[in-house]
């Protein structure tokens, strides 16, 4: 009867394995789900990715779009990302315009690009002061199974590496851009962050990678972005029971190593793409 | 313009590339074969890939690959009825959501529901409706959503295939699964199961006879419970273009349920016979 | 699983089918689970294991099966176990967890009227003395409700009632009487229509 067990004390029965050092799914506490990339399979975006870490599956469409720069930052491009949880990924979520959470993740998001500058919009710079990429960068919940954040950048810095950008040329005389699909050219991508998310139980278990059930029985959420350099681009925990230095440091420390894991795995994932075409 | 204000916007206004793209318009022969090298005039259906139950949350869902064509169906349910009315109480209620992503198009979509998305949802429902046993779920609903994650042409036929199987992913009681199959007539000529650039470019000239078939058809029970048309087309082209779609469907049928005992055998492997 | 062991006593061999698919003729066998009649014949209604059962003189039945029990909804005459989301003087809020062993995917709600706690002495019920938010209930469905309501749900047999509920200090309570239970740690007394609890419960 640990099925009963389960659904009528969901908090005990998770308790009786957090004692263990374990989690209900087998994993120990620092240690996230695998994580599977696919590059680059939907044909009409300019970049795409599918990542699913564990259950957890998150697509993000990338479409490049031409206009026109604001008069206050002439020589910039526009990254326009946003997270969707429609309700076709989980029961908790209804339809409708975006809830609470999703306009949290596409902010959180855009922070991460914001603050870690993985593409420069001086880059999407086409005539300056006339025209400029739009990069729409669609990022949508396929399946809720926790963690979307980390799965959302990875998804992210995937599709956006994947990213191939027409060449434009501004007609002189008549000032009409001229665009040739046929030869393109990939998107220079600074730096690679990559998220590692956390949650607290009972104000002193730290776990990582947290599945939906236990981010919902926990008392805390943080979210640790680094880079290659091990810079930190963001942290992130939105209120819940406080947080000691020394746990954040764990915390950080393992983000960084989780970096390296997922800017391998993009990379390979790439490569075997590259081959294969 | 009312402004968005739970998504991070863009600039106001913004094109896509295609429209500076200056490619010669290429002007292709009526009888020329199709451009992925299948045939004209014949029930040419494109091989799918299908799969049941990709996604944990759901309670059935179906993934249903045809050339590019990407569409994933989760099903919810039967939860309590949101909306109640008398009969719900004898009956349950079947929902539909039929959603774009906003990248699935060569040009790129809003994520606000537009009123094709709705017409889409519609159709659905009413081509499903029909092989559901609702009866059985009596103060019940039951969600269907679809994701377009890539449109690559005969979208409602797919859909409706792919929902048929994640209902029955689900474990709901149904009469019959539905299968889809959509067509493109253009004069004398005709494409089934027609790509994206089929449906949207004409190759004869005259506006007559021409126009788009989709049919929704229970195979076992030999019925048809979803017809969909648009364009122009005379009587006896539109009943030889419907008979061309239930072969199309007939051609499916055994790849779908290969997948679906497959995904029971996966659930629950026959080893208690020994 | 205790449709493996129906597989088991069954010797025909495995067929697995489709929603759809005829299964054979009324007159050969009636009609069991997840399969329906059409024009003299029995179809699957689900994808699942073609099962067939003799039972005694009669004709054999025929079901189809799957992993989980066809999917089971709260239905007249059930017992369902449900946790106690609210109470007020009139009745008790309930949502339900589980329909006899199977747990519910969606959460379904259902009411305990006063007048539906216990057999005896019903115009003295309390619901304040019976139910307390968060204990689980054992209770049988006695309607589907109507238009405004939930389902209606009963705890008036000896064997229904609250098998789990929790103290004000937090501690699991044990019964000490049909209507009365006791926290080991504070050795405090709370009142609850308590269920005489079947063996098959008590590993819950």
């Amino acid at each position: 009867m640990a099925a009963g067990f389960k659904t009528a004390e969901p908090l005990e029965y998770h308790r009786s394995f957090l004692k263990e050092n374990c989690r209900p799914d087998g994993r120990e506490l620092s240690e996230f789900r695998t994580t599977t990339l696919n590059i680059g399979s939907i044909s009409t975006a300019d970049g795409s990715a599918l990542v699913k870490m564990g259950n957890t599956t998150i697509i993000c469409g990338i479409k490049a779009e031409l206009a026109n720069p604001t008069a206050e930052a002439p020589g910039k491009g526009y990254i326009v990302p946003n997270v969707d949880l429609p309700p076709l990924c989980s029961s908790r979520f209804r339809p409708g315009p975006p809830g609470e959470q999703a306009q949290a993740a596409s902010q959180f998001i855009a922070d991460v690009i914001e603050s870690s500058e993985v593409i420069k919009t001086e880059d999407l710079c086409i005539d300056r002061g006339k025209l400029c990429w739009v990069l729409y960068c669609d990022i949508m919940c396929l399946d809720y199974d926790g963690n979307i954040l980390d799965a959302c950048i990875i998804a992210l810095l995937a599709a956006l590496k994947n990213t191939q950008l027409a060449e434009v040329v501004v007609n002189k005389e008549t000032s009409v851009p001229e665009v040739d699909l046929e030869k393109r050219q990939r998107l220079h991508i600074h730096k690679h962050p990559v998220g590692a998310s956390f949650c607290v139980f009972d104000d002193s278990i730290l776990i990582v990678d947290p599945t939906a059930e236990e981010e919902s029985l926990s008392t805390a959420h943080l979210t640790v972005v680094t880079d290659e350099e091990d810079r930190l681009c963001s942290v992130h925990k939105p209120g819940g029971t406080p947080l000691s230095g020394e746990k954040l440091q764990e915390c950080i420390n393992r983000a960084t190593t989780r970096q390296r894991e997922i800017h391998k795995l993009i990379d390979k994932v790439l490569d075997s793409v590259k081959t294969s075409q | 313009m009312p402004t968005d204000t739970k998504r991070v916007r863009g600039p106001d206004v913004s094109q896509s590339p295609f429209l500076f793209w200056s490619r010669p318009a290429e002007v292709l022969p009526s009888h020329e074969p199709r451009a992925d090298g299948r045939q004209r005039d014949q029930v040419d259906v494109r091989p799918v890939f299908v799969r049941c139950g990709l996604v944990s949350q759901a309670k059935g869902s179906a993934y249903i690959e045809a050339g590019n064509t990407k569409v994933l169906c989760c099903v919810y349910g039967p939860r309590e009825t949101e909306r109640k009315d008398e009969t719900d109480m004898k009956s349950g209620r079947l929902t539909t959501d039929m959603r774009f992503a906003p990248f699935s198009c060569p040009e790129r979509g809003s994520w606000i529901q537009g009123s094709q998305d709705k017409d889409f949802s519609l159709m659905l429902q009413e081509s499903l409706q029909p092989a559901v046993c609702l009866h059985r779920y009596p103060r019940s609903q039951i969600e269907v959503n679809v994701m377009v994650l890539e449109n690559s042409g005969s979208i409602l036929a797919h859909a409706v295939t792919c929902a048929s199987m994640a209902l029955a992913d689900a474990g709901i009681e149904m009469y019959d699964l539905v299968l889809g199959c959509s067509l493109r007539q253009d004069g004398g000529s005709y494409v089934v199961d027609p790509t994206y650039p089929e449906e949207n470019s004409w190759r004869s000239g005259s506006r007559e006879k021409r126009g788009g078939l989709t049919v929704a058809f229970l195979p076992s029970l030999n019925q048809v419970s979803g017809l969909q048309s648009d364009g122009e087309m005379a009587e006896e082209t539109l009943t030889a273009g419907i008979r061309t779609c239930i072969e199309g469907c007939y051609k499916l049928y055994p790849v779908i349920q290969q997948a679906l005992i497959k995904a029971v055998r996966r659930a629950a492997p026959p080893a208690a016979e020994s | 699983m205790r449709w493996l062991s129906a597989l088991t006593d069954n010797m025909s061999p495995l067929r697995l089918c489709v929603p759809g698919e005829k299964l054979c003729s009324v007159e050969d066998c009636s009609t069991g689970t997840g399969v329906y009649q059409r024009h003299g014949y029995i179809y699957s209604s689900l994808a699942g294991y073609v099962l067939r059962k003799n039972e005694g003189e009669e004709l054999p039945v025929i079901s189809v099966v799957r992993e989980t029990e066809a999917q089971l909804l709260p239905d007249v005459g059930a017992i369902v176990t449900c946790k106690v989301t609210g109470i007020n003087s009139r009745f008790a809020k309930v949502h339900i967890l589980y329909v006899g062993s199977t747990p519910l995917k969606d959460r379904f709600r259902g009411t305990i009227r006063k007048e539906d706690v216990r057999e005896s002495e019903k115009d003295k019920v309390d619901i304040y003395k019976s139910f307390r938010p968060g204990d689980i209930v054992l209770a049988k469905v006695i309607s589907l409700g109507d238009v405004q309501s939930t389902y209606l749900l009963t705890t008036a047999e000896n064997e229904l009632g609250v098998v789990v509920a929790h103290s004000e200090a937090g501690a699991q309570m044990i019964p000490i009487s049909w209507r009365e239970m006791q926290c080991p740690q504070t050795n405090a007394k709370e009142f609850r229509k308590v269920a005489r609890v079947q063996p098959e419960y008590l590993e819950a």
